[in-house]
């Protein structure tokens, strides 16, 4: 079995990687896509996380606001995920030793488990709460956490730029 | 031309020598412009997609675009004092710089847009049940304008 540094090496090897990683469009255009691609996954999560911590659009229900901005999250989040892949795919042996990077991967697990929990448990509950003045004190949490954890890999993906020089 | 003799005294405050030599503060404020963006871009983009009749649905145009602006606002003026630091850093490099002019002027279009049109389509779009082309139009512009102020300040670090 081959070891992951190896296979990052492979794979930085390969044509498809060299192609991404010494374009002098490619690169700059899929980078630029996933910097703007920004805005349609955290700016859209962070609109629920401020309702849930009770900052804006109180007049509508939780679930209502979540059932509407969600949908546009998954999207950019595909956009991001795809972009992200590539870019990742173009500079897989570099990454490997960046510590930025490996926090950012780290904390895009803490993530995607945030709402996981928030949704199996405290949010089965929402009809509940969703009108309420004040949002369950665990729904404040999670969304405390999301806001957290997106602004670091925001950070953290900016690093990684920084780490490399 | 004044703005460059203006530019040259920015680069001399204390500021401006500041944000040139520090190891840091290009850096923390680069992240504030970053964070400023997605909160902003993420309104803008739930604003206008509701012009276009999607997302917010439950709330009328002129509903949802106010209960955004504390982010929409906040955001724009947020994005606006961390550029200007960014800015300050180099004042005469980037007043040379063809994408730093282009997003600035874009910028400046943008808000001509924004304050001059899309708030009076709206205003009237909102008086009627359905969004009219009026309204899309003016959305689908303010959509394509903030994404080339946001191509071209990215094109700031390859010119």
């Amino acid at each position: 079995m081959p070891s992951l540094l190896h296979i990052c090496q492979w794979i930085y090897a390969t044509h498809f990687s060299t192609a991404i990683r010494e374009s002098p469009y490619w690169f700059p255009i899929i980078e630029g896509v996933h910097t703007l691609g920004i805005t349609a996954v955290v700016g859209t999560i962070a609109i629920l996380d401020l309702r849930l911590l009770g900052l804006v659009m109180k007049s509508e229900p939780v679930s209502r606001i979540a059932r509407q901005v969600l949908p546009w999250t998954w999207a950019g989040f595909s956009v991001m995920f795809v972009s992200g892949v590539l870019l990742s795919i173009a500079e897989a042996a570099t990454n490997y030793f960046n510590w930025a990077f490996r926090i950012k991967l780290v904390l895009l697990v803490l993530v995607g488990l945030n709402p996981l929990i928030f949704h199996l448990t405290i949010y089965r509950k929402v009809n509940t709460w969703d009108v309420a003045n004040v949002t369950p004190t665990r729904a404040r949490a999670a969304a405390f956490c999301s806001l957290f954890l997106w602004a670091s890999i925001i950070v953290a993906g900016r690093l990684i730029a920084y780490v490399n020089m | 031309m004044f703005l460059i003799v203006f530019c040259h005294w920015l680069a001399k405050t204390h500021l401006g020598i500041f944000m040139r030599d520090s190891t840091y503060g290009f850096a923390v404020v680069e992240m504030g412009h970053l964070l400023s963006l997605a909160v902003f871009g993420g309104a803008v983009l739930m604003v206008d997609l509701r012009f276009l009749g999607y997302g917010f649905k439950s709330q009328s145009v002129s509903q949802v675009a106010q209960e955004l602006l504390p982010l929409t606002a906040g955001g724009v003026i947020a994005m606006f004092i961390s550029g200007f630091l960014l800015f300050l850093g180099g004042p005469v490099r980037y007043y040379h710089n063809p994408a730093f002019r282009l997003k600035l002027i874009l910028f400046v279009v943008a808000l001509i847009f924004h304050f001059g049109l899309q708030i009076v389509v709206a205003r009237r779009g909102a008086s009627r049940s359905s969004s009219s082309w009026r309204l899309k139009l003016s959305a689908v512009v303010s959509l394509i304008l903030w994404c080339a102020i946001g191509l071209a300040g990215r094109a700031i670090g390859y010119v």
